[in-house]
């Protein structure tokens, strides 16, 4: 056969590639910034990460645009079909990221004196983070192999948020009734917010298996993952 | 692409993308659909004189279903088509060997019928070609011919007229085929006033008029508009409830819309991969498919 390739259609799926990517890059910063402002407790810091997803959410606009008009006008089909179905929904993914690292950043803001010291909510964030980062390089090499490595590591992060969960709630349960009740309702305040971190933590490694589970149907036609 | 080699003797041949014939063969062979095959098709080689366009092709055709023949130019599809209802013999140079059979019956038995082989293996072509005569004729004028219609004037004379039912039998065909409310207050105009899209409607209700079993369609809708097409393309899945079609077509989204199976030949006459449609366009088997069908290679 001749080869007859469409280049401008093939560089614009390497454009969504590296797009879709680079967008990622951005979300990944923008969680290090919500850990970081957890850790800190700056307000200033916290309130910066608070309004900045706006970045995300025009990157996030445009990329989506670009698959439209790949499916539109450039119809495509099979690998090149997953690619632009699997990239049209990691964005998504990515968009909910960033949206999670916005929360790290409320919660940086209404954090109180009366820190959890038992429970590092900022370690398994990090590795939920570390979780995303390795889903975005096993997209962009269209590593299969790395996609289910990084699923494995989902139930890791899982039992990680799980026991720090019980950690708060035991710690609740132990402590002395009778306290002075204006340290109760800050008490509750922070036990409430300390699970809701939990909560998006272990909500960010689920984004990343996304992502892996979306890779892995671009590069193999596997929905193995998906479900 | 296409260059074979033989290997250590054996019939085992390996293309520049490092399949084998035996993988390809495997991509499709292992091919299961619901219902009965209408046509099955078994190793079919077909020469021009010296030169071999189809080679070693096999594939069912299950009943009441669309099946698109996609593939480059000269590739063999039309050619593959023409087998079907043995339209090769009328080409002197034309030699066909292999089996294909019609609800079990061998097509090339030398005792064959060809007019009542083409009575239930209707074809209609890529430029509309309706007979220069009235709408209502061109619909009649296939029974006529068989015999299941007789409105002369001697069939008057001997009590045997069918003009009611010749009246019917061109409103049931015209119905079906999607033209009927277009043409039935000018069914005695001719038919080459009509629209292309119009025109190929009457050709397809004139392949319906002698009760077919398959109907085989060779770029169809390619001379066409797009809303004519898109009127075919109806056209086609809804005759897939009564009769099996086969399709062959160039433009791969039509095959991608309209067909339940897609078989796709490539340049030498091979039948490399034959599935579902949706694994087709989704996810083929082949390396050399995914090439053709995203377009690297054509």
């Amino acid at each position: 056969m001749i080869p007859v390739p469409r280049e401008e259609f093939q560089r614009s799926l390497e454009d969504l590639r590296d797009g879709v990517r680079e967008m990622g890059d951005l979300v990944l910063a923008r969680v290090d910034d919500g850990l970081d402002a957890l850790e800190t407790a700056d307000d200033k810091f916290a309130r910066s990460v608070v309004h900045g997803d706006d970045e995300v959410n025009d990157r996030y606009l445009a990329l989506e645009g670009d698959c439209i008009d790949l499916f539109a006008l450039q119809q495509p089909v099979a690998g090149d079909l997953r690619l632009v179905a699997a990239s049209f929904k990691i964005l998504t993914d990515l968009e909910r990221v960033g949206d999670l690292a916005t929360n790290f950043g409320r919660y940086a803001l209404a954090t109180e004196d009366a820190r959890h010291v038992d429970v590092d909510v900022v370690d398994v964030g990090r590795d939920a983070r570390e979780l995303v980062a390795d889903a975005l390089d096993a997209y962009a090499a269209g590593d299969a192999a790395a996609c289910r490595e990084v699923a494995a590591r989902d139930d890791d992060v899982d039992a990680l948020c799980q026991a720090a969960s019980e950690r708060v709630v035991r710690d609740l349960i132990e402590r002395e009734a009778g306290e002075d009740p204006w340290r109760t309702e800050a008490l509750m305040d922070d036990v409430s917010r300390l699970l809701l971190t939990i909560r998006d933590v272990e909500r960010v490694a689920d984004h990343g298996v996304n992502v892996a589970a979306r890779t892995l149907y671009a590069v193999e036609s596997d929905p193995e993952l998906v479900y | 692409m296409s260059e074979t080699d033989t290997v250590d003797g054996t019939d085992q041949r390996v293309t520049t993308t490092g399949e084998t014939s035996e993988r390809v063969r495997e991509a499709w062979s292992d091919y299961e659909f619901a219902g009965d095959a209408k046509l099955v098709v078994d190793d079919l080689d077909v020469y021009y004189g010296d030169e071999r366009a189809l080679q070693g092709v096999s594939l069912d055709v299950p009943d009441e279903s669309v099946t698109a023949l996609i593939g480059p130019s000269g590739c063999g599809k039309s050619t593959f088509l023409r087998c079907l209802n043995r339209m090769n013999d009328r080409i002197d140079s034309a030699r066909v060997e292999g089996s294909v059979t019609l609800d079990g019956e061998e097509v090339y038995s030398d005792g064959v019928n060809l007019v009542e082989l083409r009575k239930r293996i209707g074809m209609v072509f890529q430029e509309p070609n309706p007979f220069p005569k009235s709408i209502r004729d061109n619909i009649s004028y296939g029974p006529r011919k068989h015999g299941d219609l007789d409105t002369g004037l001697l069939a008057r004379l001997l009590g045997r007229d069918d003009t009611d039912d010749e009246e019917a039998l061109v409103e049931r065909v015209l119905r079906r085929a999607a033209l009927w409310d277009e043409v039935k207050d000018r069914l005695d105009d001719n038919a080459l006033g009509l629209s292309g899209g119009q025109q190929q409607r009457l050709c397809i209700a004139r392949a319906l008029a002698v009760d077919p079993d398959v109907i085989l369609m060779d770029e169809p809708a390619s001379a066409l508009d797009p809303i004519a097409t898109a009127k075919i393309e109806d056209l086609i899945e809804e005759l897939a409830e009564d009769y099996t079609v086969v399709v062959v077509t160039h433009n791969m989204q039509q095959a991608a819309r309209i067909s339940d199976q897609t078989a796709v030949f490539l340049t030498g006459g091979e039948l490399v991969e034959y599935g579902d449609t949706d694994q087709i366009f989704e996810n083929p088997e082949s390396q050399r498919v995914e090439d053709y069908i995203t377009g690297k290679f054509g």
